[in-house]
């Protein structure tokens, strides 16, 4: 019987293994999830109650100190008691046109609606489930109602409406950040709504925070993950030219430069300048699939971004063993099935101005406790290296020459050197025709500012390109963050 | 729905609550620590008489449940329930007695195992008399009743070897018994598997593992080759079948599951296990296809968060609840479990961890760990191959069914609905459990010394005469 002993041995280590896997996967998923579903706007447990709320919830401010929404009483009629009672709820205050413009990253809190953006997300804060032991018991022995936190976020409540403004009635979205820090300064989305009035008509997709949840076409501004790939991969691609006759024939597919135009002979450097399609549809297939797709995760495609201050949908790089030539050679274009939040395209421009280091989003610049004693403060983290030091520094000065030369000149400022690449994306409507996506990523190049930007626009006419709608949009908001001191 | 939980605590009994959090984390933590403490420092060969003593844990284990109970008898604004703090100085000091004299009367028995069994049943008592007094004060009766099943396991382990013709007998018991619920049973949570007689209702599949396990044990201690198997394999795909019928899948999983563990530990057979896993497979294809609900329950494990108020409702509450508690839980009283469905049966591991804490869940998967570990050891120690794959199967059949519904319930696995064993509340559920844990230690004292080599001789001459029953 010493097969069964040994049998037996190998089953104790099968059943045995089940169970440590169990307590491994629990441990994983509380540890990176587990404030995410706390946060589900389905938790009844944080439900704001109107008339009997047991915890306030705390002030969200901006990184100066503006109030965003803080919670507010009121006497009421309650209609289940019929009597006069004090009504708790959650203002959003600065006026009209703040609100609007940051309804999407603060969110609303409400009994009816429930909750999103970071009202939803930081919940565990503005309720003061993070307080010490201590704290709770005082508040509750000696307060007659629990308050939360007060939440400061690293946006900037100023440079968010005057980027609101920029994009006037343009649908889209804008995000600014710091590229040292990861800090998001500014992050708004259109059509945007009144966050104080959620009753109202709020058109189709005005909830839908676009910045982070809104998948684009990235056009090419995707070809700086191509350049990148390229220079990681190739030798002597700095060297080499390419002459571009305006339509280039990969496989079966044309690939053809914007408006036909042909760059004839081009180095990365011009190709990039001039975002020559040809070129970097060539270039995206010598490097390969297996190796583009290497560079796209570097860069933060396909992957599931868990951070802890918001909610970012995944960018979507379908590159599959044995995908066609063809279609390598659009996806090197940002066209195909490539998909990209704008977000992550900030996080991307961030990447390429920090030497190559990608730096974790940051919306939470501080918590403050009832009796001002700061208990989380902002700390930077790297979120991946995206590229060697080289590289980005050649890229980096490819996109000054976007800006000074290129297709960007638009976004150029007075006194600043600003970086960048322009995009446009086609998207073929069946009704309306071709239109497109307008793109701008960039940065200022510069030590003293550390600001990068992502713009979108869409559903723009045909004509209206990256750089002639995005770019100079994105050059004033630039601009304005610089003045601000950024 | 409204506030979540059905009644606003009192804000003294919420300072209380909270404060105990650290009492209770504290005597969980030690508790724990003890018993996996006693379990690495067994000496190889060492008899179970001469373990421990373990009084001082069985004690500690008791102060939680008293303390527990005492706080729940505190109701706030002064009023204090006495006769809740008196059940659980009752029931604590049953426990004491229970586990006194099952060391008086089973000297060999494997006194830890007992000792893990009466903790996660602690655990059980404490949430569902927090949920109401009733569901409490009955599973405590689940519990006694278990406590008679257990014993009547005992010696029927000891004193009765399942021959063939035993085996024959109980096999069509089994059949019986998931004959009924298909016949006149009533349908609860989709399933149609319970059955009720005499005013007294219980769940068939439940104990049909315990008649697994005997005619596993019983058939395949020899290698006797496909044919001499053969009434094994119809027993168990016709009791599978029945269970399906039933829509048990939960039941059908484990039946499985035993049998795959069993078989393969007793043959070495990689034929028929392969085939075995094959028609798994392809069973939960065809399942799959034919059936919406377990489509449902597939896609509500793939993402929970996509139909939060339908498909992924159950999964997605028991998720948030875990999520809710942090490291030393919400503090007894103080969470919503109302709001997890199942959370009496299925989902009480995601209620547990809201209470107390994340901290607790993983005591909580330690604990079925270390029956695992136990129970094989039992296994291991008893050198006959019909105790050991008796052992074996009834370690299989409890630590599966733990890891299948809690799995489940923070989705690592699709949920499938089956209760967890000793916690969760049940009558069925408990004894069956106890029963199985009886079938245990009924090995355990049949083997009580271990000296290797000569016991295998001994009984290698036994095995043939037992071929001629």
């Amino acid at each position: 019987m010493k097969s069964l002993r040994h049998n037996l041995k190998k089953g104790l280590v099968v059943l045995l293994g089940a169970f440590i896997l169990l307590a491994a996967y629990y441990c994983y998923v509380l540890f990176f999830y587990g404030d995410r579903w706390f946060a589900n706007s389905y938790n009844p447990r944080v439900r704001l109650d109107a008339w009997e709320p047991k915890v306030i919830p705390g002030d969200i401010k901006d990184r100066k100190g503006q109030v965003l929404a803080s919670t507010v009483k009121e006497n009421r009629r309650n209609p289940e008691t019929n009597t006069k009672q004090v009504f708790y709820y959650r203002s959003y205050s600065g006026g009209k046109q703040r609100a609007r413009s940051s309804a999407h990253v603060v969110g609303y809190n409400d009994p009816q609606f429930g909750r999103s953006g970071v009202e939803a997300l930081q919940i565990r804060y503005l309720l003061g489930y993070n307080n010490p032991f201590y704290e709770r018991i005082y508040q509750k022995i000696f307060m007659t109602r629990e308050v939360g936190n007060t939440l400061y976020l690293t946006i900037d409540a100023d440079l968010q409406q005057y980027a609101d403004d920029i994009l006037g009635k343009h649908k889209g979205s804008v995000v600014v950040m710091d590229y040292q820090t990861g800090e998001v300064l500014a992050m708004v989305s259109h059509p945007t709504f009144n966050p104080n009035k959620l009753g109202e008509d709020i058109a189709g997709d005005a909830l839908v925070s676009r910045a982070t949840e809104g998948l684009y076409a990235p056009g090419s501004i995707f070809k700086i993950i191509v350049a990148a790939s390229a220079l990681e991969n190739l030798e002597n691609v700095l060297e080499e030219t390419f002459d571009c006759r305006g339509t280039t024939e990969i496989g079966t597919q044309n690939i053809s430069c914007y408006g036909g135009e042909a760059h004839g002979q081009v180095d990365l450097a011009q190709a990039m300048a001039l975002s020559c399609n040809g070129d970097f549809a060539r270039l995206g297939v010598e490097v390969g699939r297996a190796k583009l797709l290497k560079t796209g995760e570097a860069f933060g495609f396909n992957q599931d971004f868990i951070f802890p201050d918001l909610k970012l949908v995944a960018s979507r790089l379908p590159l599959k063993p044995g995908v066609s030539k063809e279609k390598l050679a659009l996806t090197s274009i940002g066209q195909g099935d490539v998909q990209v939040t704008p977000l992550h395209m900030a996080m991307v421009a961030s990447a390429v101005a920090n030497r190559g280091i990608m730096m974790e989003p940051k919306l939470v610049y501080q918590v403050v406790g009832r009796n001002g004693k700061v208990q989380k403060a902002l700390e930077s983290r790297v979120y991946r290296k995206s590229m060697s030091e080289e590289v980005s520094q050649t890229i980096h000065d490819m996109m000054k020459d976007v800006v000074s030369e290129g297709t960007g000149k638009a976004a150029a400022i007075k006194g600043k050197q600003v970086a960048g690449k322009t995009g446009t994306a086609e998207i073929v409507d069946e009704d309306s025709g071709t239109r497109n996506n307008a793109w701008f990523i960039g940065f200022v190049s510069d030590s003293k500012s550390k600001v990068a930007i992502a713009l979108v626009l869409e559903d723009m006419p045909s004509g209206q390109t990256g750089g002639k709608a995005a770019a100079p949009l994105a050059g004033k908001i630039l601009k304005k963050a610089v003045d601000l001191g950024y | 729905m409204g506030k979540g939980s059905g009644i606003m605590p009192d804000k003294n009994y919420e300072i209380l609550a909270l404060t105990m959090r650290y009492w209770f984390i504290g005597l969980i933590i030690f508790v724990i620590i003890r018993i996996v403490l006693e379990t690495m420092g067994a000496k190889k060969g060492q008899n179970y008489r001469d373990e421990g003593p373990f009084g001082h844990i069985i004690f500690f284990m008791v102060v939680f449940l008293t303390s527990a109970f005492a706080l729940l008898a505190y109701k706030g604004s002064g009023v204090y329930d006495i006769y809740t703090a008196i059940l659980g100085l009752v029931v604590g000091t049953s426990l004491i007695l229970q586990y006194n004299l099952f060391r008086l009367i089973f000297p060999d028995s494997d006194r830890l195992l007992l000792i893990v069994v009466d903790l996660l049943a602690i655990f059980g008592f404490i949430m569902l008399y927090r949920f109401s007094p009733e569901l409490g004060m009955n599973q405590i009766k689940h519990f006694a009743y278990g406590n008679l099943g257990m014993l009547f396991f005992i010696l029927f382990t000891k004193r009765i070897r399942v021959g063939r013709k035993l085996a024959y007998t109980i096999m069509v018991i089994g059949c019986i018994l998931l004959l009924l619920p298909i016949i006149l049973g009533k349908e609860v949570y989709g399933a149609k598997n319970w059955v009720s007689i005499m005013g007294f209702s219980f769940q068939p599949s439940e104990f049909v593992k315990i008649i697994l396990v005997f005619v596993f044990a019983s058939w395949f201690k020899y290698d006797g080759g496909f044919r001499d198997h053969l009434p094994a394999f119809i027993f168990a795909v016709i009791s599978v079948m029945l269970v399906v019928l039933q829509r048990d899948l939960g039941a059908a999983l484990l039946y499985f599951y035993i049998f795959l563990f069993v078989y393969y530990i007793a043959t070495s057979d990689w034929l028929i296990t392969t085939l075995a896993l094959g028609a798994a497979a392809l069973g939960s294809v065809i399942s799959y296809r034919l059936f919406s609900h377990v489509r449902i329950r597939i896609e509500a494990w793939k993402n929970p968060w996509r139909d939060i108020e339908n498909k992924g409702y159950q999964i997605a509450h028991s998720l948030i609840a875990i999520s809710s508690g942090g490291l030393i839980g919400t503090g007894l009283g103080l969470g919503s479990p109302q709001v997890v469905p199942a959370f009496k049966t299925d989902f009480i591991f995601a209620t547990l961890c809201e209470e107390f804490g994340i901290i607790t869940g993983l005591c909580i998967i330690g604990l079925y760990a270390i029956i695992v570990l136990r129970g094989v050891t039992i296994a291991i120690r008893s050198q006959d191959p019909y105790w050991s794959l008796l052992a074996f199967g009834a370690t299989v059949a409890l630590s599966m069914q733990a890891f299948t519904i809690i799995g489940g319930v923070i989705k690592m696995i699709p949920l499938t609905g089956v209760t967890m064993p000793f916690v969760s509340f049940g009558g069925s559920s408990m004894v069956s459990s106890l029963a199985l844990i009886g079938v245990l230690e009924g090995v355990a004292i049949t083997v009580p010394s271990l000296d290797g080599d000569t016991e295998e001789q001994t009984h290698e001459t036994d095995e043939e005469g037992d071929y001629e029953e």
